[in-house]
């Protein structure tokens, strides 16, 4: 019988009863595809490797991270409270220290949800990996954790989420916003004024494959991940970087996925995208459950893998080079944000932002504390095409005595002003979740 | 009259069955190397005082498949399989005769590589040269397209005594376990036929002409001359047959567990709404997994003979067994012992018990009653937490759709059933430890015999339709049809139901539409870029594990 070097988690759940809409890419039948491998494979009798039952995240779970609007209820299906549960059992696992390694396999996926929901952007509503990362804080304590996102479409809702902390690394590793949605994740955007360098974008050109990927892994990833000394490192592992998926133009293979989780190897892994859900989405799961466990994944491809054909040009490897150095130095070196907040005033930034699954519109006026000593208290005003005038106000994970106190005054006022029809207080200092 | 025979590692049992009662019984010693004889011994002493013309049906329970493999008196056989992109499959190599063939299915069934067939020669005349006679062939993805398989058995015609073809054991998916399967089926296959005849001659010796099956692990039967092709399918059928006992003489509606409590062991069982859970991916033989079905056991090391020890100042008992009872003769005090001195029950030479006890725990230096007391407590404390560990792995089995999740069915056990020879002992402590009603049926000294007697045909299969290749499949039964491309899921229950009644009737294997349920059915629509492409069908039926009839209902 095979044995696997670390034990492993599987959080297996496909959600055979759920889609967007029938022909929408997130559909009943994306991981059937994946199933059928993985059984077929005997991955379960795999000594080392066990399958988990998901739980079932609570309203608390989800309102310790977002301000829905007007509440969780509205935004959220079951599907959604599973997927991010599926995320939450994985960190239990790891956490407790029943097994060594979690893979979350889970849909819908969730890295386009932000801060703030107000419906479905990007086949996503609430942000699976967020909801686990703040679980963890809250239970465990454990406070500096890296998310690094493999996903081909970048990350904006978790960067959003992490934008003003300094204490969650996100590195978003994904295909050139200028050519494929959602637009974002180029190099400049670096995070808020307290938490600079803490966001991190790898813009790789359309038709990089493995060479480029493993090349930005080796040289911008893991020295970065050295620096900044995660205790928990956490792999938002979206599969459509692969050389079939149909909405992207990248060409990573399924022998590629395996090795960059064998090298990133991450204590948690949770599945975001990949629509290629036959000729992809079996073999690259396959590898990365094969990698995390430390069993040989050597034989793992894609049964019409042809190396020449993916094979990516010089001129990308020439640019990634380039790509790298510029990453690097953003790192180390962050500009200063173009904020003029002194410590101890508002940082004040307006954002535009589009649903286009739902197809709402929501305009936002966030506001963070430049504060010294936390990562400074947050509010801000969102209005949308589905939502009246709203308001959100948290006091962050690890706020300092006057951030705790100063939420609690615009909690008040923003009550006493009358002018939102909701607003939501996140009271990470006191464990206080209201909607009103 | 309905006549069950179950040879177990210790006694050969059997009963003959008449309208609900009883009728014959018979028990004895196994005698190991030769279960023909302790079969013939067991036939003939249970049918002596009967019309031997009105027994309708022999069912049998037998170590057989089991032991050859334990023992290792199995035949080389020649395993080739081609397992494509994955794991690699050198690690599911089985025997001395392993051949890994180029080629590779996909997950759809498409061949996306032909086999090596220069591969293919070479592993054909090695295995000739070496003198095997007994094949398995198992490519992955089979159960989608056994086209390969098939090929490899061709190629052979004439030459092999007997192939197994990995497709034709199980619909399920597993290429490791599927692997196991075929090599095992094919390993036994000599052994289990020569048995088989010998069986066949000797009922004809005493006279007795009527319908034999053989009981499986999942508590059902297969007759006798279809498992000349599946012997894999009688292994570890043990266990199945005191749980169908149970069945046979409880009426259990209710979430139960059931505990035999032998010698040297406890196998527990758990019973969910009244029928017994089973293990669906296969159960595993000698820690390698298979694909046969099995009724979901545990056993672990606790029994009447389970030996006292002190470890680390702990009193404990079991796992091994140093002999019979000191009640019984033997040398060491065990936990029958410990139940005759504190007078639980009285069984054979209560003085010995108590003179064993007495010396145990002064050589140990505790108080005698003390002993006896933490001694059943380890024994009960030990059954409580292996059934509880069974419940939380049941209760934990993972679900793969949003209803199903919600609707989180939680097993738990309202009923204790225990039967087995040191039952009575442990009754009152049962029930103090599960807070639970503890019940002991009655005839459950032969319980065994009797499940093996009343066990009704069990059978499964899974049916796979791709509507965009217009392609059905029911790999067990070698059933491959074309369909059109309006294919509905209601058509594939409804084919699935009459295929396997057809192939059942073909067999001799009595089972009507009714007995049929359908266990999982789905239907995906294939989408390519942003059209239908087809549909994904898949159908799971099976004949569950019953039995014929409730002794005294």
């Amino acid at each position: 019988m095979i044995q696997a070097k670390r034990k492993m988690g599987l959080i297996f759940f496909p959600a055979f009863d759920w889609a967007i809409d029938p022909s929408h890419p997130e559909r009943e039948e994306r991981l059937l595809y994946t199933q059928d491998q993985l059984w077929e494979e005997g991955i379960f009798d795999i000594e080392g490797i066990s399958e988990f039952k998901p739980d079932i995240a609570t309203e608390e779970d989800v309102m310790r991270t977002h301000f829905c609007f007007p509440d969780v209820k509205s935004v959220v299906t079951e599907s959604h409270m599973i997927s991010a549960g599926g995320a939450i059992r994985a960190a239990r696992l790891v956490m407790d220290g029943e097994v060594d390694r979690a893979f979350a396999l889970v849909r819908p996926p969730g890295h386009h949800a932000m801060k703030s929901v107000h419906g479905n952007r990007g086949f996503c509503n609430i942000n699976n990996e967020a909801i686990m990362v703040e679980y963890i804080r809250d239970h465990y304590g454990t406070s500096k954790i890296a998310i690094v996102d493999t996903d081909c479409h970048h990350g904006d809702g978790t960067q959003d989420v992490y934008w003003h902390d300094p204490n969650v690394l996100y590195i978003s590793i994904h295909q050139d916003g200028r050519t494929l949605y959602p637009g974002s994740g180029h190099i400049p955007e670096l995070g808020g004024p307290g938490a600079r360098g803490r966001t991190i974008n790898i813009p790789l050109p359309p038709g990089t494959s493995d060479d480029g990927f493993l090349y930005a892994i080796d040289n911008i990833v893991l020295p970065i991940l050295d620096d900044f000394k995660p205790e928990l490192i956490i792999n938002s592992a979206g599969q459509d970087n692969h050389y079939t998926d149909p909405i992207t133009n990248m060409n990573f293979s399924a022998q590629g996925y395996a090795i960059l989780n064998d090298r990133l190897n991450p204590h948690i892994a949770v599945l975001e995208g990949g629509y290629s859900i036959q000729g992809a989405l079996p073999y690259v799961n396959l590898g990365i459950v094969l990698a995390m466990a430390g069993v040989d994944y050597s034989f793992v491809k894609e049964p019409d893998f042809d190396r020449e054909a993916i094979r990516q040009d010089k001129n990308i490897s020439g640019y990634i080079e380039k790509v790298a150095e510029a990453v690097l130095d953003a790192y180390h070196n962050p500009p200063k944000d173009k904020s003029t907040a002194r410590y101890g005033e508002y940082a004040v930034r307006k954002k535009q932002i589009y649903y286009d699954t739902d197809g709402i519109r929501e305009n936002q006026v966030e506001s963070v504390m430049y504060c010294k000593k936390c990562p400074g208290v947050l509010h801000m005003e969102t209005v949308s095409s589905v939502n009246s005038l709203s308001f959100g106000i948290e006091i962050p994970f690890g706020a300092c005595k006057s951030c705790r106190d100063e939420g609690i005054r615009v909690f008040r006022e923003a009550k006493e002003s009358g002018k939102y029809r909701t607003i939501h207080f996140i009271n990470r200092f006191d464990r206080e979740y209201i909607r009103v | 009259m309905y006549l069950g025979l179950d040879v177990g590692g210790t006694h050969t049992d059997a009963v003959l069955i008449d309208k609900k009662t009883i009728v014959a019984s018979f028990k004895a010693i196994t005698d190991h190397s030769n279960l023909f004889s302790s079969i013939y011994r067991a036939l003939d002493e249970v049918t002596k005082n009967v019309d031997k013309t009105k027994i309708t049906r022999i069912n049998l329970s037998t170590t057989l498949s089991t032991n050859a493999i334990v023992e290792n008196k199995t035949e080389p056989v020649g395993l080739i399989i081609s397992g494509g992109p994955g794991i690699d499959p050198n690690n599911y190599r089985l025997g001395d005769s392993f051949y890994v063939i180029p080629g590779s299915i996909d997950h759809r069934g498409s061949i996306i590589r032909d086999l090596d067939l220069a591969s293919v020669k070479n592993a054909l005349n090695e295995c000739e040269k070496n003198g095997i006679k007994v094949y398995s062939m198992v490519t992955k993805f089979s159960t989608r397209n056994p086209d390969e398989e098939e090929y490899l058995a061709e190629k052979l015609e004439g030459t092999a005594d007997f192939i197994s073809l990995g497709h034709r054991l199980s619909g399920q998916l597993s290429f490791p376990r599927r692997i196991a399967t075929a090599y095992y089926n094919s390993a036994v296959w000599r052994v289990y036929n020569s048995f088989s005849s010998a069986i066949d001659k000797g009922l004809g010796d005493l006279g007795i002409k009527t319908d034999v099956n053989v009981l499986k692990a999942d508590g059902g039967t297969m007759p006798l001359s279809l498992s000349r092709n599946f012997p894999v399918e009688t292994i570890l059928s043990g266990p199945a047959a005191s749980i169908m006992g149970i069945i046979s003489l409880c009426h259990i509606t209710e979430d139960s567990v059931i505990l035999d409590i032998g010698g040297t062991t406890t196998d527990i069982a758990i019973f969910a709404g009244g029928a017994p859970l089973i293990e669906e991916e296969g159960v595993s033989f000698e820690s390698t997994p298979t694909l046969v079905r099995s009724l979901m056991t545990r056993s672990i090391g606790i029994g009447g003979d389970s030996a006292l020890n002190i470890q680390d100042g702990k009193v404990t008992a079991g796992p091994e067994r140093r002999g019979p009872s000191m009640a019984d003769g033997g040398k060491t005090p065990t936990l029958v012992d410990a139940l005759n001195y504190n007078a639980t029950i009285s069984f054979g030479d209560t003085a010995a018990s108590k003179k064993g006890i007495d010396d145990f725990a002064k050589k140990a230096g505790l108080k005698p009653d003390v002993l006896v007391k933490a001694a059943i407590e380890f024994a009960v404390s030990a059954i409580t937490d292996e059934v509880n560990r069974m419940l939380a792995r049941i209760n934990e089995k993972p679900v793969y759709t949003i209803h199903e999740m919600l609707e989180n069915r939680i097993v738990s056990p309202e009923k204790i059933y225990i039967m087995g020879g040191p039952a009575q002992g442990f009754l009152q402590y049962l029930h103090a430890s599960f807070n639970r009603e503890v019940v002991i049926p009655q005839n459950y000294a032969v319980a065994n015999a009797i499940g093996a007697a009343l066990a009704k045909p069990t059978f499964e299969i899974e049916l796979f339709a791709d509507t965009s290749k217009g392609q059905l499949i029911i790999p067990n039964l070698n059933v491959r049809e074309r369909i059109s491309g309006n294919y509905s899921l209601n058509q594939a229950q409804t084919e699935a139901r009459s295929y396997l009644v057809e192939y059942c009737k073909n067999n001799g294997i009595d089972v009507s539409l009714e007995d049929i349920e359908v266990i999982e059915s789905s239907s995906f629509k294939m989408v390519q870029g942003y059209y239908s492409t087809g549909k994904d069908i898949r159908v799971k039926c099976q004949v569950k594990p019953g039995v014929e009839i409730r002794i005294g209902d």
